[in-house]
């Protein structure tokens, strides 16, 4: 398959276009048969979200919203929507890529010089409708040339394959020296995995625990590959954590003993309830939990003195956590979090470097090798 | 007390007197008030002449404040009528209770109030200073200043000047304290704005205090007719009026012939009735010598009496066709409806005829309007004391969910009601609102059900239509860019088709 600028294009992308044009192909019979053209997204609200036992992760259910171009409660939005359409097609035929901003500065312009409406007045009005996108043509918005921002960093034995702006360059992880490669927006378009040697992922909250791992050279020694979301895990990260799994790599996550650090973990795992409608493609139910636990303090004796006090804000999502039929249905899930509430205690990750530096390494190692983790 | 001795009372009271003590129900209580009463009495008068002379009233009002923190104004009043002739210039301006409608039953608007001579008064009590007169009567052109003399009752005529001259009309200037201008429900403009309404064949001109100018132009060029002086029916009369009706009469030397020639209905038949049922008042006594006592027993003996029902002749209602020119003359609503009602009679004897206009929308809703009552006896506004008039009560207990106006004081409606009568029946000497007599609330409440049934389907029309084309109109806007996305989108050519299609679809949905 080749773009208008006679680039060829990834297999992503092409299904992205071709549902783009079937949507308007639809539409467009429609109108011919004297029918309102219509639109169906599935319903993204809370009351539409379920975990999917089979797959482990969040995903959205049945429900769906039927809109109608005369329907005049709807027909701005319909509007809006074919124009996003038409608008990231144009993205993909071009071979440009931008962000969701950007696309909401493209179609920022007034409806005519007699009317008092734009397009877009702001710009939630279009991620609204972009995520309405995804989920009824089942793609994500990568696929649409629409960029996030990059935020997780990645170093370890395996080497990408990125074409991209014309160039093709290879990415060399062992080669990106203290500051790691930066993980993309899109990790799918353009972007191959070469060579992946490694063999496990490790994942860590913290980016000042990452550059600390990264020093030690860490993911040589144990043959890794060594990724920080710097908190919680950006679209691309996640995306790439798939694909590493998907490589045939075990997972392994390594976060604060908090509320906060295990959502994070939970987000990886199972995905997000504001992302339930990409599903699987964003999620990894293999990941393994490696700390920090409750129990940890219990078997170290010098982290007792290194805890502090749980916030509200950590006790409530804690709470909530309980309340969650995929966590709760992990017994060694509902011991920690119950430990949580009782204790009212929690502590960073970085404190594991309490007694030296090194500890956190051998802490790693030994947890692996014994198998010490949480579903 | 008999009626010699009330006059003898009379007297002995100094005018000025009566008129402070009475001021209350002669319309001067409150600054607002006053000021309308006045417009009141001049326009009134303004208009009952020209009716009589057959003249398309032109009318020119001006209000001019003098000391606005001591509550002065000057007012002038000018009407292209018939004038005043020299020798009633004092009686009519300087007199009290010496207006030519005294005891004449007949429909017109002075009946309330105390006439212009009051004016004066109020004028001389409040400023110390006569009124200026300008009458224009035969080509000759009087100027003069008008006072009253508290001691006597009887006008002062001074600095008389008389010239030839074109000029045709009644010119008054004066000065009033203890009054107030003020852009208001109560206030000066709203009774002229609601006069203008009432009056289609008048021409008004008002400039406030501010110098802002204000013309209602007339509507039409038709005089209505002139009121027909008809008999008071007996039903129509308490002892009050019979006393009244009798103290002025000398022509009749007995009671049965005075019964006989001055009120209608009343035959020899009716007189020997009314001697078996009262067989001891004296109907051959001298009607001058009528005292209260018998006056009570007569007007209750007529009660008992069957009489054929007084001729309605007297009443000239403005009329459906004038209402509604009126109504988008001055207001001009979006819809109007006008619903006349035949003669109908209160009391037993007194006609009366009830005139509704419901207006909606348009002008009404531009100027902010809502579920406003406008209530006028014989043509004229009644500002005050709605609380306890029979047409506020019973336009209140209308249902109007019935007619799809749920808010009623939140829709842009303005509903007037004008009862016509030789005989309004007032609830209080203020004269500004109607009593609720069964029938009258009956009437208007037919009245005003009746046109809310036609409005109602206009309205609802309306709203639906409005409602459709805002809908349209809404999607319409969105066509011509979805249409364009569409042809991208889909990689088809003829966006043209596309929007002509679906813009087709919506006038379809929506109604063209």
């Amino acid at each position: 398959m080749v773009n208008k600028m006679g680039k060829k294009i990834d297999i992503d992308e092409e299904t992205a276009l071709q549902r783009l044009k079937n949507l308007g192909k639809k539409m467009y019979i429609e109108v011919l048969s004297r029918e309102s053209p219509t639109f169906n997204t599935p319903l993204r609200s809370k009351s539409n979200i379920n975990y999917d036992a089979s797959s482990e992760c969040l995903k959205l259910g049945e429900k769906e919203e039927r809109r109608t171009l005369l329907n005049v409660s709807q027909s701005r939005t319909f509007m809006q929507t074919v124009a996003i359409a038409n608008k990231t097609k144009k993205f993909l035929d071009e071979n440009l890529h931008t962000s969701i901003r950007g696309l909401y500065y493209q179609l920022k312009f007034s409806l005519g010089e007699d009317l008092d409406e734009s397009l877009f007045e702001e710009q939630g009005e279009s991620n609204a409708l972009i995520e309405d996108l995804e989920a009824s043509l089942k793609i994500k918005r990568e696929d649409l040339h629409l960029t996030t921002d990059r935020k997780g960093v990645l170093a370890g034995p395996i080497k990408i394959r990125d074409v991209f702006a014309g160039d093709e360059n290879i990415i060399d992880g062992e080669k990106q020296g203290r500051s790691g490669w930066m993980i993309t927006s899109d990790v799918d378009n353009g972007m191959s995995f070469l060579d992946v040697r490694a063999n496990y992922v490790l994942v860590v909250e913290k980016d000042a625990l990452w550059q600390r791992l990264n020093e030690d050279k860490f993911w040589k020694k144990e043959n890794c590959i060594l990724i920080t979301p710097k908190g919680q895990a950006s679209r691309g990260t996640r995306r790439m954590i798939r694909k590493l799994a998907d490589a045939g790599l075990p997972v392994y996550v390594f976060t604060d003993c908090d509320a906060w650090g295990w959502y994070i973990y939970w987000t990886i795992k199972t995905g997000s309830m504001n992302l339930a409608y990409l599903g699987r493609a964003f999620a990894t139910p293999e990941a393994r939990f490696l700390g920090v636990t409750m129990s940890d303090i219990e078997k170290f004796e010098f982290l007792q003195k290194l805890t502090i006090k749980a916030k509200d804000i950590d006790i409530k999502r804690a709470e909530e956590m309980l309340g969650y039929e995929w966590i709760s249905k992990h017994k060694e899930w509902v011991i920690e979090l119950k430990k949580v509430l009782k204790t009212g205690k929690k502590i960073e990750q970085d404190a594991l470097q309490g007694q030296r530096l090194t500890f956190v390494g051998e802490y790693i190692q030994d947890k692996i090798k014994n198998k010490e983790w949480l579903p | 007390m008999s009626n010699g001795e009330m006059a003898k009372n009379f007297k002995e009271h100094s005018v000025a007197e009566f008129f402070k003590k009475n001021k209350q129900m002669l319309g001067f209580s409150g600054k607002i008030r006053s000021l309308t009463t006045i417009l009141h009495e001049y326009i009134t008068n303004s208009l009952d002449a020209c009716q009589e002379a057959k003249i398309l009233p032109e009318i020119y009002v001006e209000i001019n404040e003098i000391e606005k923190e001591n509550d002065k104004y000057q007012i002038i009043v000018e009407d292209n009528g018939p004038g005043i002739p020299k020798s009633h210039i004092g009686k009519a301006l300087g007199m009290m209770l010496s207006g030519t409608k005294f005891h004449r039953f007949i429909q017109q608007r002075g009946q309330q109030g105390i006439g212009a001579a009051g004016c004066t008064m109020f004028s001389m009590l409040t400023v110390g200073k006569p009124i200026k007169v300008v009458s224009g009567h035969n080509k000759k052109t009087i100027e003069c200043e008008v006072s009253v003399d508290f001691k006597t009752n009887k006008p002062i005529i001074e600095n008389e000047k008389e010239n030839e001259g074109e000029f045709e009309g009644l010119k008054i200037e004066a000065q009033f304290g203890e009054v107030k201008y003020e852009k208001s429900n109560y206030g000066a403009y709203e009774y002229i704005r609601r006069t203008a309404l009432a009056n289609p064949y008048l021409k008004i001109t008002f400039k406030d205090p501010s110098g802002q100018i204000e013309i209602f132009q007339r509507s039409t060029e038709l005089l209505p007719p002139k009121p027909v002086e008809i008999l008071p029916h007996p039903l129509g009369i308490g002892p009050h009026d019979l006393l009244e009706i009798a103290k002025v009469e000398k022509k009749y030397t007995k009671m049965s012939s005075f019964f006989q020639n001055r009120f209608s209905r009343f035959s020899a038949s009716k007189v020997a009735e009314l001697k078996e049922i009262i067989p001891d008042v004296d109907l051959n006594i001298s009607p001058e010598k009528l005292g209260w006592q018998e006056a009570e027993k007569i007007t209750s003996a007529f009660s008992k009496i069957k009489w054929i029902a007084p001729s309605p002749d007297g009443i000239t209602p403005i009329g459906q066709e004038l209402i509604e020119k009126s109504f988008i003359n001055v207001l001009n609503p979006e819809m109007v409806e006008v619903t006349e009602r035949k003669p109908k009679i209160y009391r037993g004897g007194i006609p009366f005829i009830v005139e509704v206009g419901i207006g909606y929308g348009g002008g009404i809703e531009a100027a902010g309007k809502k579920g406003e009552v406008m209530r006028f006896a014989n043509r004229s506004p009644l500002l005050f004391d709605a609380g306890g008039c029979a047409i506020t009560e019973t336009i209140k207990s209308i249902d109007w969910k019935r007619y799809d106006l749920k808010n009623f004081e939140e829709e842009p409606i303005v509903i007037v009601v004008n009862i016509s009568s030789v005989h309004i029946p007032y609830t209080s000497a203020g004269k500004q609102a109607i009593s609720p007599e069964e029938e009258i609330v009956d009437e208007i409440k037919n009245a005003v059900m009746e046109t809310c049934r036609t409005i109602q389907k206009h309205i609802s029309s309306k709203k639906k239509e409005r409602e459709m084309e805002g809908k349209r109109k809404a999607i319409s806007r969105y066509i011509g860019q979805f249409s364009k996305d569409l042809t991208e989108l889909s990689e088809s050519s003829d966006s043209e088709k596309i929007k002509e299609i679906l813009e087709s679809m919506i006038g379809e949905k929506y109604g063209e």
